[in-house]
């Protein structure tokens, strides 16, 4: 009787609610991660690694140390082993917790924050898989590896947003990553380009390797409304009211296309990928190109797209 | 108010608002529909995005029609149209209703009395007095009042037709009574029938009082009047008689008996220049002594209905019967073969002969004796003179007797023996008829012999007195007519002693013409009559109304109708004449010299209409459509398009569910239902639930023990076995049910022992398991005593032990052991010698706890050791399982003696 007149404390409530909350996503995303990882396997590169990927004829110049001793008595030539490139990678991830991600046209479908977290987490738990070290960006988090580091991510990600000093509403923060780090954002990036272009610069300045997805909503991209409707923002922007929607579908379309074109631009500008998503399509096909983009050769000058 | 002919507005100022309808244009035309409020996250795209054609949002135009329609409908239902305006009264002061409520006026009363609460409505709207005048007397002259509208309504309400004629005289004099001088508006509610001139007097009375409106049905609508026609002696015929002349549909009449049950319908035609035509109803004699009365069909009044009375019957046929019969066995009895062949056709009556011509007969039957005394001798012949026919019948008595004047010839004492034992001559045949017999026509079959007579003297009359002759000429059948009647003596007896005449069909064919031969005579009259049915004006027959008076039986016929004495039956229940409208009314006449001024209408007119309730729904549902139209347009109706139509469905099946929600529900969630589904949707086997829950699942893991092997070794496939409440579900689905005996079972209630009777006795077949090794006790406890006490009441046949040849042992394994998970004990069976149910024994009962052998748990191991043990035994089980399954579903062919020898070569092996 005593121990029911207890007060549970209110953090461990929050905790719990946030758990309850986290397997279905958690879970969403390891299955999603699984169908793609059978796709996708090792390096295939030499590198750093503990896993044996061939021996080669010792040339000079080869330190001594890596002369394979074994291999070299049984043959009565020296050898090299090499072994496979499994240098592991810190990758940061970042998606819009912007207000307009939180919409659906519809209610069949994911709301945008929704899928794009989703992808997130089966992109970690993608690279965790791969021995990769993620980190959310922003959350001042060191990269971890390892299943628990994965329940951390999600953990974080159940937690409400708060909002960083210097962070914009629809844009990563603009912080210091180390050098060749890999960078995934995912949003709508429905926010003026030259703001975006001020952060990937700072970016690849440091040479990170960044991927930018682009989640909407098929509404977002038809534009399927008609007559007389008044459109209110998500983020406080100034309501507009247009007498015809019809009359402006093809200006919409042609603004949306100029905004994708300048995103892939900018990412064709340095280096990075970039890739678009639409919640009413299967999330696989996005997770699998996102970490096609990411463990396969950088292709410079080409942004995938199309894929979606 | 403004009218428009037939259509008017009762406030036809509000038609003024159809000033604002083209604003309402204007202002639809100019107001953009509100918009659908949309949250867009890409709105930063749409910013400053402009239309290349600036068309503003317009309303459509279907809308602005829509709601220009709902504002022109509501303006119209303001101003209140009204279809068919019944003007205002004319003239002033009260209102005078003169309504005929005679006879003629019940053919369309409804409309009369429609037309009267009308006009009354209206003096009650203009805020008039009223008085009523209805011309038909009704008893009592009460002086005429004025009267408030709402008064009056309740006197018109009250108001019906009165089944005898009006006397407008005696409304004219009433009508004095009442001060009208200031002039009052005048309508005349007539019958359009004319009494003798009184409709001219009243009219011109009438026509001094104010405007007068004369209402008068059309001419070929008035009252028709049927009376008993002329020669009702041979077809029962009515007389029709109509107040116009000219062509007229056919008129159809309709005969039916005192239970209202139609006998017969005729049709007559009125000559065009004639106001009456006679209607004949061809009927046989026996339906039509059973006529009570004929209407016209169609027509309800009481001068359409004619009330039939013994009087315009066909008297019964009385047979003296208090004289000595000659035999107390029917067969030779003397009235016998008269009453069998007269039955058919007419009523019989029996009684002392004095006693039965007090009442109406047509036919009087005197068999074989005396006549009577003095007095009754009297009497017969006072009533033969009247018109009584009496029919005498020859035997033995009138042989011997000595003189007799109520015979029509003189006899010859003793009689005549043709072909008796000391006689050469053989019986006589009857010769053909003579042609101016009443029995002219008649065949004369060969086989009718007569073998004693009696004879006539010879006279110069008696070959005209001859009706019918031996074929020797001796007479036979002789008559006399005395004044009206006539006398009539058949020279044989009525039974089968001197002839076998009575035997014939000819008997039947002479007593036939002979009642037709006689009117018979009314009875005496009765004195005074009490009213016993009376009509009402509709022509419907009830209990008198308390003005009703006795009247003298004598005078009825020629009672004028009235009041006192409405048409209608007077007597008693037995004994009844009829008292008919026709009989006052003389002849029909339309009113036509009316003094001039006076306006003729009818009574047919289209009532009013007010439109306003019907407009003012319709503009609300338009508001309605309109409102949904107005949140569609506006996004705020977030169904799609499928959404929608499964709402409309939805809406349509819950309508059509509510309409249909009497019919039986056949969706199968009745329990019941689901029961039966799920007894007979497989082939199963049952168990009786016995309320110890051991025994009930030790029963279930058996019958699913023994299912599994059945399905393995034979081609029976059963479903999962069922519990069964012998008190509550039906048993009839089952071929089996295993029933163990339990200390927890309560005796049957009566409704479980019906059950089970029905099962056992429609094929089923129940297997009592006692479960105790047969080791009866004898105590208490014993389960052959528990089971006769918990089967009280159900017919379970004597049980006998197995025979070694019984099909059980060889329906499918050859077996003579029936172990279960006890051996031992004996099986008892139904003797094979009862042969219902193709054989197949109802009841099986052992001890051997068969359940607990075939039990398996959910691996499909044995549950229960068998004793004394083996796994032989337990198949020994099994095999009696199967044997039982097959009985109970193939019967008796394996006893079929055709397989004894394939039986008999394995059993050699």
């Amino acid at each position: 009787m005593g121990l029911s007149m207890v007060p549970t404390p209110p953090t461990r409530h929050e905790a719990e609610a946030l758990a309850g909350r986290l397997p279905p996503l958690l879970v969403e995303a390891e299955r999603i991660a699984a169908t793609v990882i059978q796709g996708v396997h090792g390096r295939r590169r030499i590198g750093t690694g503990d896993s044996f990927w061939q021996f080669r004829a010792y040339t000079a110049g080869d330190p001594v140390t890596r002369i394979d001793w074994r291999q070299t008595g049984k043959s009565g030539r020296p050898y090299i082993r090499e072994n496979e490139w499994e240098a592991a990678q810190s990758v940061w991830l970042w998606h819009d917790r912007s207000p307009s991600m939180d919409w659906h046209s519809s209610r069949r479908l994911p709301l945008k924050s929704e899928r794009a977290a989703l992808l997130l987490l089966a992109l970690s738990a993608l690279l965790i898989r791969g021995g990769e070290r993620v980190a959310l960006l922003g959350e001042g988090d060191r990269p971890g590896h390892g299943p628990a580091v994965l329940e951390r991510l999600a953990l974080r990600l159940a937690q409400p947003h708060k909002r960083k000093p210097g962070e914009q509403d629809g844009l990563p923060i603009s912080i210091e990553l180390p050098a060749h780090a890999g960078l995934v954002l995912i949003s709508d990036f429905l926010t003026p380009l030259d703001e975006l272009r001020r952060i990937v610069m700072g970016f690849a300045g440091r040479r990170v390797r960044g991927h930018l997805l682009q989640v909407l909503d098929p509404a977002e991209e038809t534009l399927p409304y008609d007559g007389r409707v008044r459109f209110d923002g998500l983020e406080h922007e100034p309501s507009t009211l247009v007498s015809r929607v019809e009359s402006i579908r093809g200006q919409y379309l042609d603004k949306l296309a100029a905004q994708r074109e300048g995103l892939a631009a900018l990412a064709r500008l340095y280096g990075w990928s970039f890739a678009t998503h639409r919640t009413d399509h299967p999330p696989h096909a996005a997770l699998l190109a996102l970490f096609g983009m990411m463990s396969g050769a950088p292709q410079r000058g080409r942004p995938q797209q199309g894929w979606v | 108010m403004l009218s428009l002919g037939g259509f008017a507005f009762a406030s036809p100022w509000l038609l003024a608002g159809f000033v604002i309808v083209p604003a309402l244009w204007w202002l639809l035309r100019v107001t953009p529909p509100a918009p659908t409020i949309v949250r867009f996250p890409a709105i930063r795209l749409l910013l400053g995005l402009v239309p290349p054609e600036e068309t503003p949002a317009r309303t459509p135009l279907w809308l602005i029609l829509l709601r220009m329609l709902l504002a022109a409908l509501l303006i119209l239902a303001l101003a209140h149209p009204i279809v068919n305006p019944t003007a205002a009264l004319p003239g002033g002061g009260p209102l005078l209703l003169v309504v005929d409520d005679g006879w003629a006026a019940a053919t369309d009363w409804p409309a009369r009395q429609r037309v009267m609460t009308e006009l009354i409505d209206r003096a009650e709207r203009e805020g008039r007095q009223v008085v009523l005048l209805p011309t038909a007397p009704n008893g009592a002259v009460d002086p005429l009042s004025l009267v408030r509208p709402a008064d009056a309504r309740g006197q018109a309400q009250a108001l019906r037709p009165k089944p005898w004629p009006t006397d407008r005289a005696v409304a004219l004099k009433r009508l004095d009574s009442v001060d009208l001088h200031g002039g009052a508006s005048v309508y005349w509610l007539s019958d359009g029938l004319d009494d003798k001139g009184g409709a001219q007097a009243l009219g011109e009375k009438l026509r001094g009082i104010g405007a007068v409106h004369f209402l008068a049905p059309p001419a070929v609508q008035t009252a028709r009047l049927v009376a008993l026609g002329p020669d009702t002696a041979r077809d029962l015929t009515v007389t029709v008689k109509r107040a116009a002349q000219g062509e007229a549909p056919p008129v159809r009449l309709r005969a039916s008996g005192e239970d209202g049950r139609m006998l017969a319908q005729a049709e007559g035609r009125f000559p065009e220049d004639r106001g009456s035509v006679d209607v004949a109803f061809k009927m046989p004699t026996e339906l039509r002594n059973r006529v009570a009365r004929i209407d016209i069909e169609g027509e309800t009044t009481a001068g359409s209905t004619l009330l039939i009375d013994e009087e315009s019957r066909r008297r019964p046929v009385g047979i003296a019967s208090d004289r000595p019969t000659g035999s107390a066995q029917p067969l030779l009895s003397d009235t016998y073969y008269v009453e069998r062949a007269v039955e058919p056709f007419a009523e019989l009556r029996r009684g002392a002969a004095g006693e039965l011509i007090k009442r109406g007969l047509s036919l009087l039957v005197l068999p074989d004796g005396d006549a009577g005394s003095g007095d009754e001798r009297n009497a017969l012949k006072k009533w033969i003179d009247a018109g009584g026919v009496m029919v005498r019948f020859a035997g033995p008595l009138m042989a011997e007797a000595q003189k007799d004047d109520l015979l029509p010839v003189t006899l010859r004492h003793g009689g005549r023996t043709i072909g008796g034992a000391m006689s050469w001559e053989k019986p006589a045949h009857l010769a053909p008829f003579p042609a101016e017999s009443p029995f002219a026509g008649l065949e004369v079959p060969s086989d009718v012999t007569v073998a004693r007579q009696v004879l006539a003297e010879p006279s110069v009359d008696l070959g005209a007195k001859t009706w019918m002759r031996l074929s020797d000429g001796t007479p036979l059948v002789t008559a006399e007519k005395r004044g009206k009647g006539w006398l009539v003596l058949i020279h044989t007896s009525a039974n089968t002693a001197w002839s076998n005449l009575p035997l014939s069909g000819l008997f039947v064919d002479m007593l036939r013409r002979l009642v037709q031969l006689g009117q018979g005579q009314a009875g005496a009259a009765e004195g005074v009559l009490p009213p016993w049915q009376i009509m009402d004006g509709f022509g419907r027959l009830a209990a008198p109304p308390p003005t009703a008076q006795p009247a003298a039986g004598s005078a009825l016929a020629k009672l004028p109708v009235g009041p006192s004495h409405p048409p209608g039956f007077y007597g008693t229940e037995e004994s009844h004449r009829a008292l008919n409208l026709s009989g006052s009314v003389t002849g029909l006449a339309p009113i036509t010299d009316l003094p001039a001024g006076l306006s003729r209408e009818g009574y047919v007119k289209a009532p009013e209409l007010d439109l306003r309730p019907g407009l003012l729904g319709a503009a609300l549902l338009l508001a309605l459509i309109d409102l949904v139209i107005g949140y569609g347009l506006r996004g705020l109706l977030h169904v799609e398009r499928r959404v929608g139509v499964a709402i409309l469905l939805g809406i349509a099946l819950a309508s059509a569910q509510a309409m249909a929600a009497d019919a039986p529900n056949t969706s199968g969630a009745d329990p019941a239902d689901r029961y039966t589904i799920e007894a007979t949707r497989d082939l199963r086997l049952a168990y009786v639930r016995t309320g110890d829950a051991e025994a009930d699942s030790v029963s279930r893991a058996g019958l699913q023990g023994l299912g599994t092997v059945l399905a393995r070794r034979t081609a029976v496939e059963t479903g999962d076995p069922m519990e069964v409440d012998v008190e509550n579900d039906e048993l009839i689905f089952f071929p089996l049910i295993y029933w163990p005996v339990t200390n927890a079972q309560k005796p049957l209630s009566p409704q479980a022992v019906e059950r089970v009777n029905r099962y056992l006795a429609t094929g089923g077949t129940i297997l009592f398991d006692a479960r105790d090794e047969g080791q009866a006790t004898g105590g208490a406890n014993d389960a052959a005593d528990r089971l006769s006490q918990l089967l009280a009441g159900v017919k379970i046949p004597p049980l006998v032990q197995i025979p070694p040849d019984h099909v059980l042992t060889k329906s499918f394994y050859l077996m003579q052991d029936f172990p279960g998970r006890w051996d031992g004990s004996v099986l008892w069976v139904e003797p094979a010698e009862d042969r219902v149910n193709d054989g197949v024994s109802t009841v099986i009962y052992g001890a051997n706890d068969w359940a607990a052998a075939w039990a398996v748990d959910g691996q499909g191991f044995p549950s229960y050791a068998v004793v004394p043990g083996g796994e032989a035994q337990r198949e020994q089980a099994f095999r009696f399982g199967i044997n039982l399954v097959m009985y109970a579903l193939t019967g008796n062919y394996k006893a079929d003696q055709v397989h004894v020898p394939a039986i008999l070569e394995r059993l050699g092996q």
